[in-house]
């Protein structure tokens, strides 16, 4: 119940931020048309708005989902640092360490499937994409 | 609407070899996909998407409709040995799967599987292929209004079935028309919601939109809670009698009522946008089960139960495809991603695809009905092949799938710009699944914003301030009004 209050209340606070900040700053008022170009996101807004009061009055009874938030935070995270690396280093040098590090947080530990998953998939997939099929990789 | 010579010709260039050949890859990589539980075709055919840039657009679509339909097939094998299902659509087969194997027979069950899967899909692509043509001559007729109407059924119908409630499921279909809005406003071509990102000026793209929410958040969410690099061990022993390994016609024919009903429900369910293949096959099992005169055998290894929910969940994907390729609306995410692939290949879904592109419509077909055969042959060479596959760690098959994701979307959508969006959305699904909100809405109405929002104006447009003109436009009216009637009637039944 409490969650589905505090989902409400955010999708409340995100349709008020759409229609008062973001709808306004981010769409140009134009004085003509039938569909001018706020009138469906405002749409839109007021709906998520609805949602949202619509689950902080009537919650479902359920509990804080269990998603293993630190550990998928910390997967984010890693892809987040190895999108930035690639962007100064490319993909054929950060997808093996990238590869590593998420295979060690799972739990891998047996060299052959490290070795495989960090150097002959990264190298499979340059050759197929880079070599064979010409096109660039990140 | 089509003349003979282009339908012969259509179905003709289904049996190039080139489109064989990516077809037949199509099928093994999704029977091998299907097998890996945590990857599934639907994830398989996001990540392909952007490998077929380089392909004819026949082979390309024929490549994907393969992983798809081996995809389905291959899901049933880990439901049967591990009682863990490769895809959502197998858990129902795992209900007799799994006592079956438990009972030392577990290549007869997965033969039966595969038996029931492609006797169901084969008649699916029958209907479908029977039924389209005639419904997009009706679509043609269909103008703005029509259309309108048709999409606010189309989103009251899957905001209703889908997510833990139905104000879950409108706001998951919000949050996907409002991200579809970021781009150029259709009406008066200025920029909206971008943010300075010039990049966005043609809308987020699909492909890293689909990979992020659909492959990515599932990635993060199952990598998240891998802790252990053991996998399953499965023993197939390899004395058994014939009788136990294999599925005699006289046992397949005993169960082809209960399978033509599973094929009939997979269909009427996967016409119908949203409501998918996992409750197609639940309703055919029980259904199946009350009609047995041995009913307390279900749930203990009776044959008829794995025919029932294999023969229905694979019914589904044909009948997906009527409303895509009639009205351009994809009833399910594997129908929208194959929509982006026919978009890539600058093919616009819709009543018009018919007139337009007969040919690559009936060579599609062509390629639908081969990849049943070749699901067929692959399937029974390959079950102890596949079966192998279940035993490949799940952190390695994570790894490389999220390597995967990221190739394939900086091909697909303008390098490290698309896997930042990639990225975002993965983030945005992951939580969105974890608080209960359907990522398939989301897509869904992502996918049919521009539409809805071109409808719309033009709808306006015709309607010119008064809402009375709408009574010139029975169908689309009655549309409009049968949308929430049957959002109140499905949230009742629900609940």
């Amino acid at each position: 119940m409490q969650t589905d209050r505090i989902i409400g209340a955010v999708l409340i606070i995100f349709g008020g931020l759409l229609i008062w900040w973001i709808i306004p700053w981010q769409a140009e008022e134009v004085g003509y048309g039938w569909l001018r170009p706020r009138t469906l996101p405002y749409i839109i807004a007021i709906g998520l708005a609805f949602c949202g009061a619509w689950m902080v009055l009537s919650p479902v009874a359920e509990a804080l989902p269990d998603a293993n938030w630190q550990r998928a935070a910390l997967c984010v995270g890693i892809l987040v640092v190895g999108l930035a690396l690639m962007s100064w280093f490319g993909f054929l040098w950060i997808a093996p360490p990238m590869a590593l590090t998420l295979m060690l947080v799972a739990g891998e530990r047996r060299l052959f499937w490290l070795t495989v998953g960090a150097a002959g998939v990264p190298a499979a997939i340059w050759f197929c994409i880079a070599v064979l099929l010409e096109r660039p990789l990140p | 609407m089509l003349d003979t010579a282009t339908i012969l010709t259509g179905l003709g260039d289904a049996f190039q070899p080139v489109t064989l050949l990516y077809v037949l890859l199509g099928v093994m990589m999704g029977q091998f996909v299907g097998a890996v539980p945590g990857i599934g075709p639907v994830m398989a055919t996001a990540i392909a998407i952007p490998f077929t840039f380089g392909m004819d657009p026949l082979a390309g679509i024929g490549f994907l409709v393969g992983i798809n339909k081996g995809g389905l097939v291959g899901g049933a094998i880990p439901a049967v040995l591990i009682n863990t299902p490769g895809t959502p659509d197998a858990a129902a087969t795992a209900l007799d799967g799994y006592p079956m194997a438990q009972q030392g027979k577990p290549l007869k069950a997965t033969k039966m599987a595969l038996y029931s899967s492609v006797t169901g899909d084969t008649f699916s692509d029958i209907v479908l292929i029977t039924v389209s043509a005639p419904l997009a001559i009706l679509a043609l007729h269909m103008g703005p209004v029509e259309v309108l109407g048709l999409m606010l059924l189309a989103f009251a119908v899957i905001a209703s079935l889908m997510g833990a409630s139905i104000a879950r499921g409108l706001a998951a279909a919000a949050l996907g028309l409002l991200a579809a809005m970021i781009g150029t406003d259709p009406e008066h071509a200025t920029p909206r919601l971008i943010f300075g990102n010039f990049e966005v000026y043609d809308g987020l793209p699909l492909a890293a939109v689909a990979i992020g929410m659909l492959a990515i958040s599932e990635l993060l969410s199952r990598l998240a809670r891998t802790r252990s690099a053991q996998a399953a061990t499965i023993d197939i022993p390899r004395d058994q009698p014939p009788e136990d390994r294999r599925v005699s016609f006289a046992e397949y024919w005993a169960c082809r009522f209960t399978m033509l009903r599973g094929a009939v429900i997979g269909t009427l369910i996967g016409a119908l946008p949203g409501i998918g293949s996992t409750a197609a096959a639940f309703i055919s099992y029980a259904s199946a089960k009350q009609v047995s005169v041995d009913r307390s055998s279900f749930g203990k290894g009776n044959i008829h139960g794995i025919a029932a929910a294999e023969s229905a969940n694979s019914s589904v994907m044909g009948a997906n495809m009527i409303p895509m390729l009639t009205l351009g609306i994809p009833g399910s995410v594997s129908a929208a991603l194959i929509v982006s692939a026919f978009m890539i290949h600058g093919v616009q879904p819709g009543p018009f695809l018919f007139e337009q592109q007969g040919r690559l419509i009936y060579g599609l077909f062509g390629a639908m009905i081969l990849a049943n055969l070749m699901n067929l042959l692959v399937g029974q060479v390959g079950m102890r092949l596949w079966v192998r596959v279940i035993t490949a760690p799940e952190s390695f098959v994570l790894t490389s799938a999220l390597l995967l994701c990221f190739a394939g979307v900086s091909l697909a959508a303008g390098g490290l710009f698309g896997i930042g969006v990639m990225l975002t959305f993965a983030v945005l699904g992951f939580l969105m699944t974890a608080f209960g909100f359907s990522v398939v809405v989301f897509i869904i109405a992502f996918f049919l914003g521009p539409r809805f929002e071109i409808s719309l104006s033009q709808t306006l447009a015709l309607l010119n301030g008064d809402p009375l003109q709408l009574l010139a436009y029975p169908f689309g009216l009655a549309m409009m009004m049968l949308a929430p009637i049957l959002a109140v009637w499905l949230v009742g039944r629900r609940a």
